[in-house]
């Protein structure tokens, strides 16, 4: 105990203050009371319009893919054409442009643009 | 044998391919991608059960071979970016 203090002693610190200039502090503050709060949960999600265009616009990327069918409501096999490793290989992507992990018995049902979108608009993870 | 269920394969498919994203390497992440996808299509037309059976016994192990070996390069992680990465990340800046 005693030497815990002696250490704790001899590595003290002096308080420094930092001297902001006045009128700069004020705006540094302000912009942070009023716009952003740090540490606040999710507040800026994610609009159903933003949500639908990426989602179009990850689909129509994929390579087999006619991206003049692509629409909101567009089934992935029986519309586009593509086979069930089609289906997964889009959801995957998908997870990646929304940096999102979808379970696999969601994945599993996930299998048009109309689901995807109302899946990752309704999750409260998807950026 | 049974063979198994259509969510099953899914699944595997799924998992090489989550498996193939943690390489830090371009080539060998690519590679993987690739390579389980090709397997798949390679083997899409199979009907008999027993042969099924026995192709899903073999993903399984490589899922468990890949699995391990991203942990092992992730230790001998590349140093530089292939030019593959550099050039998305080029063409992004060049477009915003």
């Amino acid at each position: 105990m005693a030497l815990r203090t002696a250490i704790l002693r001899h590595i003290r610190v002096p308080v420094q203050t930092l001297t902001l200039t006045g009128p700069k502090q004020h705006e540094q503050w302000s912009v942070c009371g009023s716009s952003l709060r740090f540490m606040s949960s999710h507040d800026d999600h994610l609009t159903k319009e933003e949500v639908i265009d990426r989602v179009l616009s990850v689909v129509k990327c994929f390579p087999k893919v006619d991206p003049s069918q692509v629409t909101p409501d567009v089934h992935f096999q029986k519309d586009l054409g593509l086979d069930s490793l089609d289906n997964v290989e889009i959801v995957m992507a998908l997870e990646e442009e929304f940096k999102l992990e979808i379970p696999d018995k969601e994945a599993d049902k996930i299998d048009s643009c109309n689901l995807a979108i109302e899946y990752i608009s309704h999750h409260p993870m998807a950026s | 044998m049974a063979s198994p269920a259509r969510t099953e394969l899914l699944g595997l498919y799924r998992s090489l391919l989550r498996t193939a994203r943690e390489f830090c390497d371009y080539n060998v992440r690519e590679y993987v991608k690739r390579r389980t996808s090709d397997g798949f299509r390679q083997n899409r037309n199979l009907t008999d059960p027993d042969l099924i059976a026995s192709v899903y016994r073999e993903g399984k192990n490589q899922l468990a071979v890949a699995k391990r070996q991203a942990l092992v390069y992730s230790i001998y992680a590349p140093k530089v970016k292939s030019i593959m990465e550099l050039d998305a990340a080029i063409t992004t800046n060049t477009t915003n």
